[in-house]
C-alpha cells in the first residue's frame, strides 16, 4: 500500500467502521469498546506507515477528483507537522477507547458513545491531513459537531446541554470566521491548496505585502483562538467538562483544542515574520496564559482545574508560535512543538487520573477529597508523575519543554530590546509559577493531607487494570521523553518543526545543559511557586469574593446575556412570522410571487397580450378546458372537504389528459399517479377532522383573498402566454443541448430521465434526500403529538 | 371500497402493476419511465391494497419497515455518486457500457441506472412510510 492510500484510509476508515458499529454491537454487546480501540489502532498503524516515509524526508501528497470545476479536490497532505498530530490523535485515541471500557458503565448508550468518538477521530485526522482549506474547514466543523454531541452525551443534564451549546456556538462560529479568512486567502492567491502556497516563496511574499493581509490573519486567528479556547473564547472549555472524562481527556485536552494550535502552526510560514503575527498570537497567548493560570485557583472541581490549566498550557503554545522577528520567523517553533507533544501526554494522563478519582470516589469536588494516597497508591504515583511534569520538575518531559519556553522567551525579549527584555521572560515565569501552584494543588488536594471521613465512600481502591494501564502508559511516556529526549525530538519534533519553518533543523535537547539563564528562571519558578502555594487558598477566596462583588466583570456574564436576548428576539420574530394559520403563509407567498412575476413581464414583454396570439383550440381540448374550470370552481366552492378534494383531484386527472394531448406521456403518467396517491393521503388525513369548514370568514377578508387570487391568476395567465409565444428573451432554450448530448454522453434516449439521473444527478440526490426528510418529518409530527397528550 | 369487485380487481392488479413498475424502472433510460414514476406506481398499488383490504389486515402478514427502503435507496444513490471517485473520476461521473449477450442482443449497462434504482427505492419507501404512518394514526 502506498503512503497516500494509507493516509486516505486512516482518515476515512474511522468513519466507515463507526458507521457499521451499531451492527458490530449486536455481536459484541458491552465489549464494543474493544472494537473501537481496534479501529483507533488501525488508524494509528496507517498513520505510522505515513510517518515512516515522512521521517525519511518524503512528504506525502495526493488528491482525488472531487469538484474540479471550482478547483476543489479531495486532497491530502502529510508532512512532519500533520504526521505528529496524526500520531497524537490516533495514539491518544487508542488509550482513551481502552480506558473507556471500564470507565463507561454497561448501562450507558455505548454504541452512540464509541460511534461519536470514532467520528471525532476521523474528523480530527481529516483536519490535520487536509491539503485544501475548504476540506480543512469541513473536517474542522465536523470536530466541532462531534465535540458538541460528546459534551452533551448525558442529554438529561441541563449543565451538559448548556456546555454543549456553548462550545458549539463559539467553536463553530469561530470556524466561520476562519472560512472567511480562507476565502480571502483564495482571493489573494487564487488557490485553495495549502501546500501550493507553502511551497511558493513568491506567493508568500505577495500575501505579506497584500492589503488584505491583516484582516485575513485576524479572521483565521479567530477560528484558531475559538477552537483552542484562547482569549475571550476560553469560556466554553470549562463548561465542556460536563462530558464524560475520557472525552475531556481526548477532545478537550489532547487533540481537538489543539486544532487551533495546528492551524496556527500550519499558517505560520505564510503569516509569521511580521509584527501583526507577534502581537496577535503571542499577545493573546501571554494574556490567556497568565489569566487562565490565575483563574485555575478558584476551581474546586478537579476537572475544572485541569480545564483552566489546559487553556493556560495551550496559551504557552500560542505564545511560542507567536515569537517571531523579521530575521528569525520561527524562534519558538521547535520549543512549542515539543511542548505540544509533552502536553498531550501529561494532560491526558492527568485527565485519566481525574477520571479514576471521580469514578472511585463518586465526586469531583477537591474540597471533599484528601489523603487518598494510601487507598489508591498506583493512582497516586501516576498523578504525581503527570502533575510534576506539568509543573516542570526534572527529569520529566515537561521540564525540558518549559526550559525551552524560557530560553525562547529570553531570546524574543532580547530581540525586541528594552523594556521587553525583561517583560516577556517575566510573564513566562509568572505563567510557570501559576502552573506550578495548581499542579501541586492537584496532588495535595486529592492525595495528601488528611482523609475526610464524611464526604467520601468508605472503601476506595485503585481501579482495575483496564483503567490503570492506559494511564500508566502515558506516565511511562512522560518519563521516557524526559530521560531520553532524543527519541521524540529526532523522530517527531524535528520533522514537524521543519515543516513549520520550512528549513532543515538540528535540535539538541538534553536533560542537563549547564547553569543557563533558563535554569535560573526554572529555579525562580519553583521558589515563587512554593511561596504562592502557601497563599493558595487565600487567593482562591479573594477571587470568589471578587466574583461575587462584581458579577459583570466576566465574559460568561456577557455570553449568557447575549444568548438569552437572542432567544427572546428570535422567539418574538418567529411567533410573529409563523402564526400558524395557513392563510397568512399563502397570502405572503402569493404576494411575493405577484411581485416576482410582474417585474419580468413589465421589463421583458413588448405587449401585455401578444397580438400574434392564436386562440384556435381543437374541440376536444376545449371540452377538457371547460371541465377543468368546472372542477377548479368545485374545489374552491364546495362546502365540505371530501367533495372538494374529489373535485381537486378531478382537476389533476384532467391536466394529465391534457399532457397526453400534448404528447408528454412521462408527465401524464406521473401526474396520474401522484394525483391518486395525493388524494388517498389527503382523504386519510381529512376523515379525522370535522367535516365542515368551521372557520368564519368575514366579507372583507373574503374580498381581500379574492383580489389576491385573481391578481395572481391574471399575472400567471399573462406570463404563460408570453412564455409560450417565446416572448421571454434573453433566455435561450436549454433543450438543444440535452437533445444533442443525451445519447453520446449518457447513453440514453429518454432525455427527461437522463437529465434526472445523470446531467442533474446532484439535484436529484438532494431531492430524494428531501423526500426522506419529509417522510421522517411526517413521522415526527404524528408521533410527537401523541407524546404530548 | 371493500366490495368483492374491488378486491378481485386488486388481487389481479397487484402483480401486474408491480411488474409494470419494474419495467418502467428498467426502461426508463430510453423510453418513458424511470425510477421516480416506477416508484410512485409501486407505492400506489401497495396503497391500493392497504385501502381495499384494510391496513391492519395487510400488516398481519405483510409489514415491511418502509423506513429501511428509503434508507437503502438513499444509500445506494449516494454510493453510485461516490463510486466514480473510486475510479479516479469526479463526483457523479456516470459510465456507460454496451454488452452483447446471446438471445438478448445488445444490453446497455449504465451506472446512472443504479442511481435510478436508488431513486426508485427512496420514492417507494418514503411514500409508503408516510402513507402507513398517516393511516395508522388514530
Amino acid at each position: 500500500m502506498d503512503s497516500f492510500t494509507a493516509l486516505t484510509l486512516a482518515v476515512f476508515l474511522p468513519f466507515v467502521l463507526a458507521g457499521i458499529l451499531p451492527v458490530v454491537e449486536k455481536v459484541l454487546k458491552s465489549r464494543i469498546g474493544w472494537y473501537a480501540s481496534a479501529v483507533a489502532l488501525l488508524s494509528f498503524v496507517l498513520v505510522s506507515q505515513v510517518a515512516s516515509s515522512v521521517i525519511h524526508g518524503e512528504n506525502i501528497q495526493g488528491s482525488l477528483s472531487w469538484l474540479p470545476s471550482v478547483g476543489i479536490d479531495l486532497s491530502f497532505y502529510g508532512d512532519g507537522l500533520s504526521v505528529m498530530f496524526g500520531l497524537i490523535v490516533s495514539g491518544i485515541g487508542i488509550i482513551i477507547m481502552l480506558y473507556s471500557n471500564e470507565y463507561m458503565s454497561m448501562r450507558e448508550d455505548l454504541p452512540r458513545y464509541y460511534q461519536q468518538l470514532l467520528f471525532f477521530m476521523g474528523s480530527m485526522l481529516g483536519v490535520v491531513f487536509s491539503a485544501n482549506t475548504i476540506q480543512l474547514f469541513i473536517f474542522w466543523e465536523l470536530t466541532s459537531i462531534t465535540s458538541f454531541m460528546l459534551i452533551g452525551y448525558w442529554r438529561g443534564r441541563p449543565l451538559s446541554v448548556y456546555g454543549a451549546t456553548k462550545s458549539l456556538l463559539l467553536t463553530a462560529s469561530g470556524g466561520l470566521f476562519m472560512l472567511a479568512g480562507f476565502l480571502m486567502l483564495h482571493a489573494m492567491t487564487g488557490t485553495f491548496d495549502i501546500p501550493a502556497i507553502l511551497q511558493s516563496e513568491s506567493t508568500i511574499e505577495f500575501i505579506k505585502g497584500h492589503e488584505l493581509f491583516i484582516i485575513t490573519l485576524i479572521l483565521v486567528f479567530i477560528g484558531a483562538a475559538s477552537k483552542s479556547a484562547q482569549g475571550p473564547f476560553y469560556i466554553w472549555l470549562p463548561n465542556a467538562m460536563e462530558a464524560p472524562t475520557p472525552v475531556s481527556a481526548f477532545l478537550h485536552s489532547a487533540t481537538m483544542v489543539k486544532a487551533g494550535i495546528y492551524l496556527v502552526a500550519r499558517i505560520h510560514p505564510i503569516f509569521s515574520g511580521t509584527e501583526a503575527w507577534f502581537l496577535l498570537v503571542s499577545g493573546v497567548g501571554i494574556i490567556t496564559m497568565v489569566a487562565a493560570g490565575f483563574m485555575a485557583f478558584r476551581q474546586t472541581d478537579i476537572k475544572g482545574i485541569l480545564a483552566y490549566s489546559t487553556i493556560s498550557q495551550l496559551a504557552y503554545l500560542m505564545t511560542m508560535y507567536g515569537y517571531t522577528t523579521y530575521q528569525h520567523p520561527g524562534i519558538g517553533v521547535a520549543a512549542a512543538t515539543f511542548h505540544l507533544l509533552n502536553h498531550a501526554t501529561f494532560k491526558a494522563c492527568l485527565f485519566l487520573v481525574a477520571g479514576i478519582v471521580a469514578h472511585e470516589t463518586a465526586t469531583r469536588d477537591i474540597t471533599k477529597m484528601g489523603g487518598l494516597r494510601k487507598e489508591m497508591p498506583i493512582t497516586f504515583v501516576l498523578a504525581v508523575i503527570g502533575a510534576l511534569a506539568m509543573a516542570g520538575i526534572p527529569p520529566l518531559n515537561g521540564f525540558l519543554s518549559k526550559e525551552m519556553f524560557y530560553e525562547t522567551s529570553l531570546e524574543m525579549g532580547a530581540e525586541l530590546g528594552a523594556p521587553f527584555t525583561l517583560i516577556i521572560p517575566a510573564m513566562a515565569v509568572l505563567g510557570g509559577v501559576l502552573t506550578f501552584a495548581y499542579s501541586i494543588k492537584f496532588i495535595d488536594g486529592i492525595f495528601l493531607g488528611k482523609r475526610p471521613s464524611t464526604s467520601l465512600p468508605d472503601h476506595i481502591h485503585d481501579p482495575g487494570w483496564i483503567m490503570i494501564l492506559p494511564t500508566a502508559f502515558l506516565a511511562a511516556l512522560i518519563i521516557l521523553f524526559g530521560l531520553v529526549p532524543s527519541i521524540p525530538v529526532h523522530n517527531i519534533i524535528e520533522p514537524a518543526a521543519e515543516a513549520i519553518i520550512l528549513e532543515p533543523l538540528d535540535l539538541h535537547v538534553q536533560l542537563w545543559h549547564g547553569f543557563t539563564p533558563a535554569l535560573m528562571m526554572t529555579i525562580a519558578t519553583f521558589l515563587l511557586g512554593i511561596l504562592i502555594y502557601t497563599r493558595y487558598d487565600g487567593i482562591a477566596a479573594w477571587q470568589n469574593r471578587f466574583n461575587a462583588k462584581h458579577p459583570m466583570i466576566s465574559i460568561n456574564y456577557f455570553y449568557d446575556a447575549a444568548v438569552d436576548n437572542a432567544k427572546k428576539v428570535t422567539f418574538g420574530f418567529s411567533s410573529r412570522m409563523q402564526p400558524g394559520t395557513i392563510r397568512t403563509y399563502v397570502t405572503a407567498l402569493l404576494l411575493l410571487m405577484l411581485v416576482l412575476f410582474i417585474i419580468p413581464i413589465i421589463l421583458l414583454a413588448s405587449d401585455i397580450i401578444p397580438s400574434s396570439l392564436n386562440f384556435d383550440i381543437p374541440l376536444y381540448e376545449g371540452i377538457v378546458f371547460f371541465f377543468m374550470i368546472v372542477a377548479a370552481l368545485g374545489a374552491a366552492l364546495l362546502p365540505r372537504y371530501v367533495p372538494a378534494i374529489i373535485s381537486l383531484s378531478g382537476l389533476g386527472y384532467l391536466v394529465s389528459l391534457l399532457f397526453i394531448y400534448l404528447q408528454a406521456p412521462d408527465l401524464a403518467l406521473t401526474q396520474v399517479l401522484v394525483e391518486t396517491l395525493g388524494t388517498i393521503i389527503f382523504l386519510l388525513a381529512i376523515v379525522k377532522i370535522p367535516q365542515k369548514f368551521k372557520e368564519h370568514i368575514t366579507p372583507a377578508l373574503m374580498t381581500r383573498d379574492l383580489l389576491i387570487a385573481s391578481a395572481v391568476a391574471l399575472t400567471v395567465f399573462v406570463l404563460m402566454i408570453n412564455a409560450t409565444q417565446g416572448i421571454v428573451p434573453p433566455f435561450e432554450s436549454l433543450s438543444h443541448y440535452f437533445i444533442e448530448k443525451s445519447l453520446p454522453l449518457a447513453g440514453g434516449h429518454n432525455i427527461v430521465n437522463v437529465i434526472i439521473v445523470d446531467f442533474r444527478g446532484y439535484d436529484t440526490l438532494g431531492e430524494i434526500a428531501v423526500l426522506c426528510l419529509a417522510a421522517l418529518g411526517v413521522y415526527n409530527l404524528i408521533h410527537s403529538r401523541g407524546e404530548e397528550e | 371500497m371493500t366490495t368483492v369487485i374491488t378486491k378481485t380487481v386488486t388481487k389481479i392488479c397487484l402483480p401486474l402493476v408491480i411488474l409494470f413498475s419494474i419495467s418502467l424502472l428498467l426502461a426508463g433510460h430510453n423510453n418513458p419511465g424511470g425510477g421516480f414514476i416506477g416508484g410512485v406506481m409501486f407505492a400506489s398499488v401497495i396503497a391500493l391494497t392497504y385501502v381495499v383490504f384494510g391496513l391492519d389486515r395487510i400488516k398481519s402478514f405483510f409489514n415491511p419497515d418502509w423506513g429501511n427502503w428509503f434508507a437503502f435507496g438513499l444509500l445506494l444513490a449516494s454510493l453510485t455518486a461516490f463510486a466514480a471517485l473510486a475510479f479516479g473520476h469526479n463526483f457523479f461521473r456516470s459510465a456507460v457500457e454496451f454488452l452483447h449477450l446471446p438471445f438478448f442482443g445488445e444490453v446497455e449497462l449504465v451506472s446512472a441506472g443504479l442511481f435510478d434504482i436508488g431513486v426508485y427505492f427512496t420514492v417507494i419507501g418514503s411514500l409508503l412510510f408516510i402513507f402507513k404512518n398517516v393511516g395508522d394514526d388514530r
